[in-house]
């Protein structure tokens, strides 16, 4: 009998902590940028149907969850698809996604902080240094991670609005003109497909069991979907409100622009630097449940009693991959161009998918009774 | 003729016979040990696998506890043999001892006699007395005690030498068999009288100060109390000083401290359970709950620990504390210590169990939070507004006593557009005289100042009061003077030395000036992003952290009620329950309202 890898549990609060910051992990990076350049000065609309569409997608992956109460999302595919179609689609969901998304995400935070403060650091450092947080996180396991981001989340949200308030006297409302910015299309459906990626629903449906279970999956997934989109939708609004959209385009790290645009008097300006432990953190989180997440999801597939063996290979294979982009805008391109509709596939496809099978096996078995 | 034999010796040379001196050779079992070794390594006949050996035996991989669970432990010899105390003189007849686990008293005297000899290693063992008495009944019944100079109370032995030789003037029973109970119920005045027929228990009573009385045709011993040891009086606490609240801190002996404690909780729960720990001194160990509401399990799993404690020697609770914690490798202490009774009153009525180390000025607190070590009693002494702007005063305190360096390092190398331009300017110009590098300039004064707190606790008497002003005051000016420090720094230094003694805890404080260490290292090497690395780290360690099964940093990672006394210190009125994370048989500490006289409308009215 394979032994149950022991994931420890935490509340509903931490988990909803813990996915909305694994959201909102992306503000930091040249991510909004890519969204003014979609939407234009409609760019605070973008996440409505990303924040709908993610919703949508809890919904489908509580109603596959529900299907086998006591499993994840990888043994759910292994019971819709059979051992060996499962595993591999578990596989290449693990490698593809997980490791890929985690390697493009080492590889954008180190560039961001090179950006930032370290110019003259060489990238594998800075690579290393988020490499190591994510290996600690992974090794000591989702529980100590979900009370990580618990404890550091008022932290996280105190900065932001530090830096909202802060810039309220920058704000301009005709930078919101016009309305749909570059048309509704652009806005409505392409924001939808932009932003819908964010919320990386196969996270939560690999790491449920320590969430609590099927049974609260959804609320928790619907209010952490909330505090994700909320907070990229007021980072993307006081974007757009501080500076216009064909400024906003120029900027590779806006929030690091927004950040330095403070100034609250002659002896508390420029505070961007206070902002870099902040993003260090969310960073180090975000990084280390994807390799924590990858690591279960291997293990669970591979019928392993224990995840903490593949979090060094793992880690190591993140690490080499994100160092093969060349530069900064090629990591860039990677992000923009692959992942963002590679993530959709686990997120959204496949748990329509195994609906869908399931579906078909039960009105099969219903048919030959 | 002697003085030219002298001169001719000190002339002439002559072999040094005596030339080592005195050698400490090694015992038998260590030359066995070693002859096991040499004759498997003579097994070996390949050179590869001599070599493979000998490299073995110059790096030793270092063993997993789990891992040596299986292996077949070394037997440690047990208390009895321990007591049996091996002195150079008794070892030739080391031989002949009896294993004292399985001895029982003769009803034979001399025998007896003997066999307390041969155990006490007497007569060289000074400080055993062993007193020849004749009880005055008719007809005299003839005997011996036993006790240990210096640990009884002269004046109750007294009273048992004159209650057994000068008023015992009455028939003795016929029957041998019941003459310890004749005497035990007809002759001996004192409170505390057992009948006890083993010697391994007569041995252990004896060690903690009691009499033996042995009587002629007696198979048992009356084991009498008389302990009555020096020790030092209930004094005020050195450590955990506050301006309002009781004064009183533990001492050094076992009964004064638990007493101390059911002063406080006069209530018939109130349970304490003694352990005996350690083989050689066998130290006892007092467990301390509230029967009605401590969590059986914790109190089992408590009790747990320390009874599977295999070690010689326990001198103090910081001993034990490491050997029951749940994470020993990690900076943060899980186990609160403290020299307050008050303080293990409170815990003990929240549902949490105190551990008294006979012999240690300080009991121990399972299970502890790191927010509960950032507390003092006095909060709760003084009004709840003072105790929050404490409270609050001192988290800051927390963070700046291992934060500061790290991040005046981290701004003045990597981020000086956070500084404004006029402050800039003047640190820039009193570094402009320091020939050193800021990493260096930081951990100089540091170092300085970890010494100048060592030098202070270490130096004796007067001197140690005026060493920190010297160190401050002498040392920070001459350095500045000297250009090799900032005066910015000296400031720094300060701010941090005093926020880290504003940390009531001392094993926290004291984790968190190690902490700071690898913040400035942190700070050097990456600004704020390596103070955001060992932050995360931490966090993340520390959140890890359980004491006796509860989160170290409960109730706010994980997330429980939090209560009325976390951070924040509310009125009295609104402590309505217990801390949930210790799962407390009653949770509810109080009604509602627990301030009776606001529903009583007509209160006064009668008066």
């Amino acid at each position: 009998m394979v032994k149950i890898i022991k994931e420890g549990r935490f509340g509903p609060g931490e988990a909803i902590v813990l996915l909305g910051i694994s959201s909102m992990a992306r503000i930091f990076l040249p991510y909004p940028r890519l969204l003014v350049d979609i939407g234009g000065p409609a760019v605070w609309m973008m996440p409505l149907g990303g924040l709908a569409a993610a919703l949508t997608g809890i919904y489908l992956m509580s109603l596959v969850l529900k299907k086998s109460p006591g499993s994840t999302i990888i043994e759910i595919t292994e019971q819709a698809f059979g051992p060996f179609i499962g595993m591999a689609v578990n596989i290449l969901v693990t490698f593809q996604i997980l490791v890929v998304i985690g390697a493009v995400f080492i590889r954008e935070f180190s560039e961001a902080m090179l950006t930032i403060t370290l110019r003259y650091a060489p990238i594998s450092l800075i690579d290393a240094a988020f490499l190591a947080m994510g290996l600690l996180g992974a090794y000591l396991g989702v529980e100590a991670l979900a009370r990580t981001a618990r404890l550091t989340y008022l932290y996280v949200l105190g900065g932001l609005s530090i830096l909202i308030f802060s810039l309220i006297p920058f704000w301009n409302f005709h930078n919101m003109l016009p309305f749909f910015g570059n048309g509704p299309k652009e806005v409505f459906l392409m924001g939808t497909y932009s932003t819908a990626g964010i919320a990386e629903i196969i996270i939560a449906g690999v790491i449920v069991q320590a969430m609590g279970g099927a049974k609260i999956f959804a609320g928790i997934g619907y209010r952490a979907m909330l505090l994700g989109f909320g907070i990229l939708f007021l980072s993307l609004t006081t974007l757009v409100l501080t500076y216009s959209w064909p400024v906003s385009e120029e900027f590779t790290l806006p929030f690091l622009r927004l950040a330095r645009t403070i100034y609250l008097g002659r002896f508390f300006q420029r505070p961007e630097a206070i902002f870099i432990l902040v993003w260090g953190i969310v960073g180090a989180i975000k990084i280390a449940l994807l390799l924590y997440t990858a690591a279960v999801s291997l293990a669970r597939s591979l019928k392993l009693p224990e995840y903490r063996p593949l979090i060094w290979p793992l880690g190591l294979a993140m690490f080499i991959l994100s160092l093969l982009p060349l530069d900064m805008p090629s990591v860039i391109e990677v992000d923009a161009v692959y992942i963002r509709s590679a993530i959709l596939l686990p997120d959204y496809l496949l748990p329509l998918l195994i609906l869908a099978v399931l579906w078909l096996k039960g009105r099969g078995a219903r048919a030959g009774s | 003729m002697s003085i030219l034999a002298n001169l001719l010796k000190l002339i002439t040379y002559e072999e040094n016979p005596d030339r080592e001196g005195f050698v400490l050779k090694e015992t038998s079992a260590d030359q066995k040990a070693t002859g096991k070794n040499e004759a498997s390594s003579i097994g070996k006949n390949s050179p590869d696998e001599q070599k493979k050996q000998a490299g073995r035996g110059s790096f030793k991989k270092p063993v997993r506890p789990a891992g040596k669970v299986t292996e077949k432990p070394r037997k440690i010899k047990d208390s009895g043999e321990a007591g049996a105390v091996q002195t150079g003189q008794t070892a030739g007849r080391a031989n002949e001892k009896p294993v004292v686990d399985n001895l029982s008293v003769s009803a034979s005297l001399a025998e007896n006699r003997d066999t307390v000899r041969i155990l006490y290693g007497l007569p060289e063992n000074k400080d055993i007395i062993m007193r020849e008495i004749v009880i005055g009944t008719e007809p005299v019944i003839n005997g011996f005690v036993i006790f240990i100079d210096g640990l009884v109370d002269k004046s109750i032995q007294d009273l048992l030498f004159q209650a057994l030789m000068l008023f015992a003037a009455r028939p003795a029973p016929p029957e041998k068999g019941k003459l310890a109970l004749f005497v035990k119920e007809r002759l001996l005045p004192g409170n505390q009288i057992t009948l006890q027929s083993r010697f391994r228990e007569i041995l252990d009573a004896v060690n903690y100060g009691d009499t033996a009385l042995f009587l002629e045709g007696c198979a048992d011993a009356l084991l009498v109390e008389t302990k009555g040891w020096e020790h030092r009086g209930i004094d005020r606490p050195t450590i955990e000083q506050v301006v309002r609240g009781p004064q009183e801190a533990f001492g050094e002996t076992l009964r004064t401290n638990t007493a101390l404690i059911r002063k406080l909780i006069k209530n018939e729960n109130l349970t304490t359970e003694f352990i005996k720990v350690g083989t050689r001194n066998q130290v006892n160990v007092a467990v301390m709950y509230l029967r009605d509401l401590a969590n059986p399990a914790l109190v089992a799993e408590v009790k747990r620990r320390i009874d599977s404690i295999k070690t010689d020697l326990i001198i103090d609770s910081g001993t034990l504390e490491e050997l029951i914690e749940d994470n020993p490798y990690n900076l943060n202490p899980t186990v609160m210590a403290t020299e307050r009774p008050d303080r293990v009153a409170a815990s003990i009525i929240e549902g949490r169990v105190g551990i008294i180390v006979d012999g240690s000025p300080f009991a121990l607190i399972v299970p502890t939070t790191m927010y509960e070590m950032l507390h003092t009693g006095e909060e709760l002494y003084t009004r709840w507004q003072f105790g929050t702007f404490i409270r609050y005063l001192r988290a800051l305190a927390f963070y700046l006593s291992f934060l500061l360096p790290g991040l005046y390092l981290s701004v003045v190398l990597f981020h000086q557009e956070m500084i404004p331009t006029e402050l800039l300017l003047a640190i820039a110009g009193n570094r402009e005289r320091v020939p050193f590098p800021s990493l260096v300039e930081v951990l100089l004064m540091e170092i300085s100042f970890e010494l100048i707190r060592e030098a202070g606790l270490r130096i004796p008497g007067v001197m140690g009061t005026t060493i920190g002003i010297v160190g401050a005051l002498i040392l920070g000016q001459a350095a500045v003077q000297a250009n090799i420090v900032s005066p910015i720094l000296v400031i720094l230094v300060a701010v941090t030395g005093l926020s880290s003694f504003a940390i009531p805890y001392y094993s926290l404080a004291f984790s968190l000036r190690i902490y700071r260490f690898f913040y400035i290292a942190m700070g050097a090497m990456l600004g704020f992003f390596g103070i955001s690395i060992g932050l995360f780290a931490q966090i993340i360690l520390t959140a890890n952290l359980k004491s006796f099964g509860v989160p170290y940093l409960a109730p706010i990672g994980p997330r429980t009620v939090t209560g009325a006394d976390v951070v924040t210190r509310l009125p009295v009125f609104f402590h309505e329950k217990r801390p949930d994370y210790l799962n407390p048989l009653e949770i509810a500490r109080q009604p509602d309202v627990s301030r009776g006289w606001l529903e009583q409308k007509d209160g006064g009215k009668d008066n």
